[in-house]
C-alpha cells in the first residue's frame, strides 16, 4: 500500500499558489486516508457486524441461526457468565483500589527530590510490567505452587501460613491470588504515571500552601490532587478498562481453565470459550458487547464521580 | 541546611520502605532467573541458587529439543517490530493531520475513533475472525499484523504531542517550499522524537505479549508467536517448570533489552500525554 | 532536494531492521510445506513418539505416501482443531482428541460435523468386536460413531510399597474401599502424609469413582444425569475423603510437584490409569523398586475392581481428500499388533484391540512397579471398564460437576455432617438443572 501523496513534488509549490493550496487541501486527506481504510475494515465494520452476529446462534463461522434477543435474554439467566461477571467485577475493584494508593505512595516517596538512585527505584518497580501478562502468568504459576512454590515457603516462614495453600486449586483463594499478580503487575505502571505528573507539580504551590500554614496531608489534599488530577483520572479509568478485559493471566495460571468453581473465570475467558472453543459466535458476540456497555457505563460513572465530565475537553 | 533527626528518620524510612517495596518486586524475577539455571532436581531442593557446581543450562537445552525455540523468538520479532512500524507511520501521519489541519469530517472521525477506544477489542474478535478468514488471512502473519495495523490509541498519542508543536513551524517550512509531506517527516517527526520511543515501546510490547488473537488465528506450529507457543508447554499434567522458566526468561529478554535503551524516552513520552491531557 | 532522512530516530530504525532482518531469516527459512498426503495431529507427546515409530512401515507398505505428524499440545489440539474445521484450512487428515472433549465436536447438524462418519467402516471391519466395546460410547452422537478408541485406560492404584511394608499393611487385604479407608486413617498424618491424592476442586476423580458406580455425566441419548441417585451417593462418599477433619486425600498439583510429593511420601496412593503408570515412571523415577500396583478397591464386595480415567479418540476429517488412505493409515495405528506391543512398552497405553494384549511386551515384569507384569494386570481389568457416554455439552457438564463438588467441599468443611445430605441434593440438582437449560437452548 502506498501512503505517501504523489501530489507533494515540493518543487512547485512556491511558483502555483493554486497547486500549493489544493495540495495543503488535500494532504490531511491523504496522511489519513490508509489509516482510515484500515480502520474501517478492521476497526468499524466489525463492529457493527458483531451487533448482527449478536443475533444469531453458531456453531463456527459456516452454520448459524438467527435467534432475535434470544442471546441477551439468556444472558440474563446464564449462571456461568453471571460468575463470570462477578468475578470480572471483583478482580477491578480490588485492582484499583490496591493498586492506586500503592503506586500513589510510592510516587510520593520517590518525587521527593533528595532521594537518590531514583532511577534505579523507578526501574525496579516497573519492571514487571515489561514482563507482560503471558509470561507473568507462567511464573505466577510456578510460584503459587503448594508446598514448594515460593509464595507458600515465603508466607510459611514469616507469618506461618500452611504450606499446603493452594492457591491457584482453593475457589476462594484463586481471587486474591489474581489480584497480587495484578498488583506486582501493574504497580509500577501506574506509579510511573504519577511520578512524571507528581514531578511536573510545580514547586512555588507547595512554597505557598508553607506559608499558609497547611500541614503535609492538607498539602496533599489542597495542591497534589488537584494537580495531578488528570493523570489520576486517566490511570483510574485505564487500569478499570484493562481490568474488565483481564483474560491472559487467568487463563495462563490456571492452565488454560477457568479454575476450580469457574473462581477465574472472567468475561473475556467466557467470550473465548463461548466463541472460540465452543463456536458460538454470536454468543461471544453478545457477551462482548455486554461487556462494551458495562466498561462504558463505569467509565462515564467514573467520569462523573471525578468530576471530570466538563474539565476533560480533549 | 542541615536536615534535622526527624528528616533523617523520615528519609531512612523512605529508603527503607522503598527498598522493601524494590526488592519484594524483583524477587519473583529472581527466582525466574534462578529457576532457569537449575537442574530439574534441584528446582525446589533449593529456593534460589544452588551451589554454582549445580547450575545447568540443560533447562534451554530441553528447551530446544521440545520445541524451535529460536524460530518462534524470530516470529515474534517479525511480527512484533513489523506492527510497530507499520502502527508507527500510518498512526504518526494520521495524528499529524488531526493535529495541524481543519478537514470535514474531522470530527466526525474523531468521535469515532473515541467511540471504539471506549469498546473493547474483544467485541470485534467474532467478526474479525469470520473477516480473516474471508480475506484467506488464517494462519498467515498478515492475520496478526493487518487487523492490528491502525494504533487508534497511537494516533490519539501523536495527535495529543503534536497539538503542542506551534504552527508558525509549519508556515515557516511551507515559505520555505517544503510540501506537506515533508513537513511531516522533516520537521514533525524529529521533534516528536521521544512520543516515537515512547509508543515504539508499548507498542511492541503490545503485540510481543499478545496471545488471544494469535492463539486463535494460527495454527501451524511453525508460525507461533512465543506467547502462543509457551502456553504449550503448560501441560495439565506434566509439567517442566525448568524448561517453561527458561523459555520464560528468554521470552521476557528481548523486551528488557529494549526497554534499557529507550527508559528516558518511554518515560517522557508515555506520560506526557498523560500529564497534559 | 533534500537528502533521506530517517525521522524516528534510531529506536525506530532498530525495529525497523529487526522487522527486516526477521522477515528477511523467515523468508530464507520458509516453514516446510511437506508434501505429505496424511497429516496427523496428536497431542499427547508419548503417541507422538511411538507413532513416528510406525509410519516408516506404512510409507513402505503404500509407495507414494508421505505421512506427516504433528504433535498439538493438549488443551490447544481442540481449540485450534475446531479453528481448522470452521476455517476450512490446515485440517489435517486424521487427529487424535481428548476423550473429554470429543463430543463438543459434535455440536451443530449431522452433516456439519468436522469428523467422517466411521460407523460403517467399524462394523465392516468388525471393530466393535475386535475392541472393548465401551470405549466406543464416548465418540457416539446420536447414534453415529465419529471416532476409533486409542485405548481402554482402565484404573488402578499405586502405592508406596515401602511405606505400606514399613506399616505391616497388607495391600492384598484392600478389597474394598472401606478397607482402602480404614487404612488411609491409619496412615494419614494432616499436612505430612496422605493415604491418597485426590482433586477436590476438579470433577477428573469424582468422575472415575462415577464410572465405577455405573454412573456418569450423560445418558446414551446425552441427556444430563448429574443429579441421579448414583451421582447423588458417590458425592456424599467422596467429599468426605477429600474434605472435613479425618479427610484422608490431599492433592498439590502437577508435575514436579507431584514429583517431590511422592517422593517425600507426602502421598502414598495415587489412581493409576495405564497412562500414568508410564508418567510415574518418567517424573518420579526416584521411588523405582518403591511402587507397585493394585487393582481399584470395590464399592462393595466382589464389585468393580476398576474404573476409568483419560481416553483419546482417532477421528478422520470429512475434509480429508483420500478418507480410505486415512482409515488404512488408523487401522495401521490402532491393530497392527507387534507394533501395540512395541507401543505399551514405551507408554504403558492399553490398546483397545484385545488380541494385542497376547504380546509378550504385556507380560514383562516392570523393576519400577516391583517386576509386576502391569500390562497383564491392566489386561485382566480391561473388560470392565464401564461405559461413559458424551454429549456436546460435556466440557461444560464436567465444569458443572466440579462446580458441585467444590460447593460441597467448602459445605463439608464449614458445617460437617449437619445437612449435608439435603444440601448435596440440592446442589447437583442446581448443577444438573443448569446444564439441562443450556441443552435446551441449541438450536440444533
Amino acid at each position: 500500500m502506498t501512503t505517501r501523496p504523489n501530489s507533494s513534488s515540493s518543487t512547485h509549490s512556491l511558483h502555483s499558489s493554486r497547486g500549493y493550496h489544493l495540495q495543503q487541501k488535500m494532504a490531511p486527506y491523504l496522511f489519513i486516508s490508509p489509516f482510515l481504510l484500515l480502520f474501517a475494515v478492521f476497526g468499524v465494520w466489525p463492529i457493527v457486524k458483531s451487533l448482527v452476529l449478536s443475533m444469531y446462534a453458531t456453531s463456527g463461522p459456516k452454520d448459524s441461526v438467527f435467534v432475535g434477543t434470544q442471546n441477551y435474554r439468556y444472558l440474563l439467566a446464564d449462571a456461568d457468565f453471571h460468575t463470570a461477571v462477578k468475578n470480572t467485577v471483583v478482580f477491578a475493584f480490588w485492582s484499583v483500589v490496591l493498586q492506586l494508593p500503592l503506586a500513589l505512595g510510592l510516587a510520593m516517596l520517590l518525587s521527593r527530590r533528595w532521594v537518590r538512585g531514583r532511577n534505579l527505584f523507578r526501574l525496579a518497580v516497573f519492571s514487571p510490567y515489561l514482563v507482560g501478562q503471558v509470561f507473568v502468568g507462567v511464573l505466577f504459576s510456578v510460584l503459587f505452587i503448594p508446598q514448594y512454590g515460593l509464595l507458600n515457603q515465603g508466607l510459611h516462614a514469616t507469618v506461618g501460613l500452611p504450606l499446603d495453600t493452594k492457591w491457584l486449586a482453593d475457589p476462594a483463594l484463586v481471587m486474591p491470588a489474581l489480584v497480587l499478580t495484578a498488583l506486582w503487575l501493574y504497580t509500577g505502571l501506574h506509579m510511573i504515571y504519577l511520578l512524571a505528573a507528581l514531578q511536573a507539580v510545580e514547586r512555588e504551590l507547595y512554597e505557598a500552601a508553607q506559608v499558609d500554614g497547611a500541614n503535609a496531608t492538607q498539602q496533599f489534599w489542597a495542591v497534589t490532587v488537584p494537580a495531578i488530577r488528570p493523570t489520576l483520572i486517566y490511570v483510574l479509568i485505564m487500569s478499570t478498562i484493562g481490568s474488565f478485559q483481564l483474560f491472559e493471566l487467568p487463563y495462563i495460571m490456571l492452565n488454560n481453565t477457568p479454575g476450580p468453581n469457574n473462581s477465574g473465570l472472567t468475561i473475556v475467558m467466557y467470550l473465548y470459550q463461548t466463541g472460540f472453543v465452543t463456536g458460538d459466535l454470536g454468543y461471544a458476540s453478545a457477551v462482548g458487547w455486554t461487556l462494551a456497555l458495562g466498561v462504558l457505563l463505569i467509565s462515564l460513572v467514573q467520569l462523573r464521580l471525578t468530576g471530570a465530565w466538563k474539565a476533560r475537553e480533549a | 541546611m542541615k536536615p534535622n533527626r526527624l528528616t533523617v528518620f523520615a528519609r531512612g524510612v523512605t529508603y527503607v520502605t522503598l527498598c522493601l517495596m524494590a526488592a519484594l518486586t524483583l524477587t519473583p524475577l529472581l527466582w525466574l532467573l534462578a529457576a532457569a539455571f537449575k537442574g530439574q532436581n534441584e528446582l525446589f531442593h533449593y529456593v534460589f541458587f544452588p551451589p554454582p557446581g549445580l547450575l545447568t543450562v540443560v533447562n534451554f537445552q530441553e528447551l530446544w529439543e521440545a520445541m524451535p525455540f529460536g524460530r518462534y523468538m524470530l516470529n515474534s520479532v517479525f511480527v512484533a517490530s513489523t506492527t510497530v512500524v507499520v502502527q508507527l507511520f500510518f498512526g504518526s501521519l494520521a495524528g499529524f493531520a488531526l493535529a495541524k489541519y481543519e478537514f470535514k469530517g474531522k470530527r466526525l472521525f474523531m468521535v469515532l475513533m473515541l467511540a471504539t477506544l471506549m469498546i473493547p477489542g474483544q467485541v470485534t474478535m467474532a467478526p474479525l475472525y469470520e473477516l480473516i478468514y474471508r480475506l484467506g488471512l488464517m494462519d498467515s502473519f498478515p492475520g496478526l499484523i493487518v487487523p492490528q495495523a491502525v494504533s487508534v490509541f497511537g494516533i490519539f498519542l501523536f495527535r495529543q504531542y503534536l497539538l503542542q508543536v506551534p504552527d508558525e513551524l509549519m508556515h515557516a517550512a511551507r515559505i520555505d517550499g517544503c510540501s506537506e509531506f515533508r513537513i511531516y517527516w522533516d520537521i514533525m517527526m524529529p521533534i516528536s522524537r521521544p512520543m516515537v520511543g515512547a509508543f515504539c515501546l508499548t507498542s511492541f510490547m503490545a503485540t510481543w505479549n499478545s496471545f488471544l488473537w494469535p492463539q486463535i488465528i494460527l495454527h501451524h506450529s511453525g508460525r507461533f508467536t512465543l506467547p502462543v507457543a509457551l502456553n504449550q508447554l503448560v501441560g495439565q499434567y506434566q509439567q517442566e517448570y525448568g524448561t517453561l522458566m527458561a523459555g520464560t526468561l528468554l521470552s521476557i529478554l528481548p523486551v528488557l533489552i529494549l526497554f534499557l535503551l529507550l527508559q528516558r524516552e518511554f518515560v517522557e513520552g508515555l506520560t506526557a500525554g498523560a500529564v497534559k491531557g | 532536494m533534500r537528502s533521506f532522512r530517517f525521522p524516528f530516530g534510531a529506536a525506530a530504525g532498530c525495529i525497523l531492521a529487526l522487522a527486516v532482518l526477521a522477515g528477511a531469516w523467515l523468508a530464507q527459512h520458509p516453514i516446510e510445506r511437506q508434501k505429505s498426503t496424511l497429516t496427523l495431529w496428536t497431542f499427547a507427546p508419548t503417541h507422538y513418539e511411538a507413532y513416528k515409530e510406525a509410519v516408516p512401515s506404512f510409507e513402505k507398505a503404500n509407495p507414494g505416501v508421505k505421512v506427516d505428524l504433528q504433535l498439538v499440545s493438549g488443551p490447544a489440539v481442540t481449540s485450534r482443531l475446531q479453528a481448522a474445521f470452521w476455517s476450512d484450512l490446515d485440517v489435517p487428515d486424521l487427529v487424535e482428541v481428548p476423550i473429554d472433549f470429543a463430543g463438543t465436536f459434535f455440536r451443530g447438524r449431522l452433516e456439519n460435523v468436522g469428523f467422517a462418519d466411521l460407523t460403517e467402516r467399524i462394523e465392516q471391519a468388525g471393530l466393535m468386536q475386535r475392541m472393548v466395546s465401551s470405549r466406543f460410547s464416548p465418540y457416539m452422537s446420536r447414534g453415529r460413531i465419529f471416532g476409533l478408541p486409542h485405548d481402554v485406560h482402565p484404573v488402578m492404584m499405586a502405592y508406596r510399597r515401602d511405606i505400606f511394608e514399613k506399616e505391616g499393611i497388607d495391600a492384598d487385604s484392600i478389597k474394598t474401599w472401606d478397607d482402602f479407608i480404614r487404612v488411609g486413617r491409619k496412615l494419614t498424618v494432616p499436612g505430612k502424609r496422605y493415604m491418597l491424592e485426590l482433586f477436590d476442586t476438579r470433577d477428573a476423580h469424582l468422575a472415575s469413582c462415577l464410572f465405577q458406580r455405573g454412573g456418569g455425566y450423560f445418558t446414551p441419548e446425552g441427556e444430563c444425569i448429574l443429579d441421579n441417585e448414583i451421582s447423588v451417593q458417590t458425592m456424599l462418599w467422596y467429599v468426605p475423603l477429600v474434605a472435613g477433619k479425618d479427610k484422608i486425600s490431599n492433592n498439590l498439583g502437577a508435575g514436579q510437584v507431584l514429583t517431590k510429593a511422592v517422593e517425600d511420601g507426602y502421598f502414598v496412593c495415587l489412581l493409576a490409569p495405564d497412562w500414568r503408570t508410564k508418567t510415574f515412571e518418567t517424573t518420579i523415577p526416584r521411588v523405582a523398586g518403591k511402587m507397585a500396583l493394585m487393582p481399584l478397591p470395590a464399592v462393595e464386595p466382589d464389585g468393580r475392581r476398576t474404573s476409568t480415567w483419560g481416553g483419546t479418540m482417532l477421528g478422520i476429517t470429512k475434509s480429508s481428500p483420500d478418507q480410505d488412505l486415512a482409515w488404512k493409515f488408523a487401522l495401521h495405528l490402532y491393530l497392527d499388533q507387534q507394533e501395540l506391543g512395541e507401543r505399551f512398552r514405551g507408554t504403558n497405553i492399553m490398546p483397545a484391540l484385545r488380541s494385542a494384549w497376547d504380546q509378550p511386551a504385556f507380560h514383562e515384569p516392570r523393576p519400577y512397579w516391583n517386576q509386576q507384569p502391569i500390562g497383564a494386570m491392566f489386561a485382566k481389568l480391561a473388560p470392565q471398564v464401564p461405559f461413559q457416554y458424551t454429549s456436546p455439552f460435556i466440557t461444560t457438564a464436567k465444569a458443572k460437576l466440579g462446580e458441585a463438588l467444590v460447593a460441597c467441599v467448602q459445605y463439608y468443611n464449614a458445617s460437617g455432617d449437619k445437612g449435608f445430605e439435603a444440601f448435596t441434593r440440592a446442589r447437583l440438582k442446581k448443577s444438573a438443572d443448569e446444564l439441562r437449560t443450556l441443552i435446551r437452548r441449541n438450536p440444533y
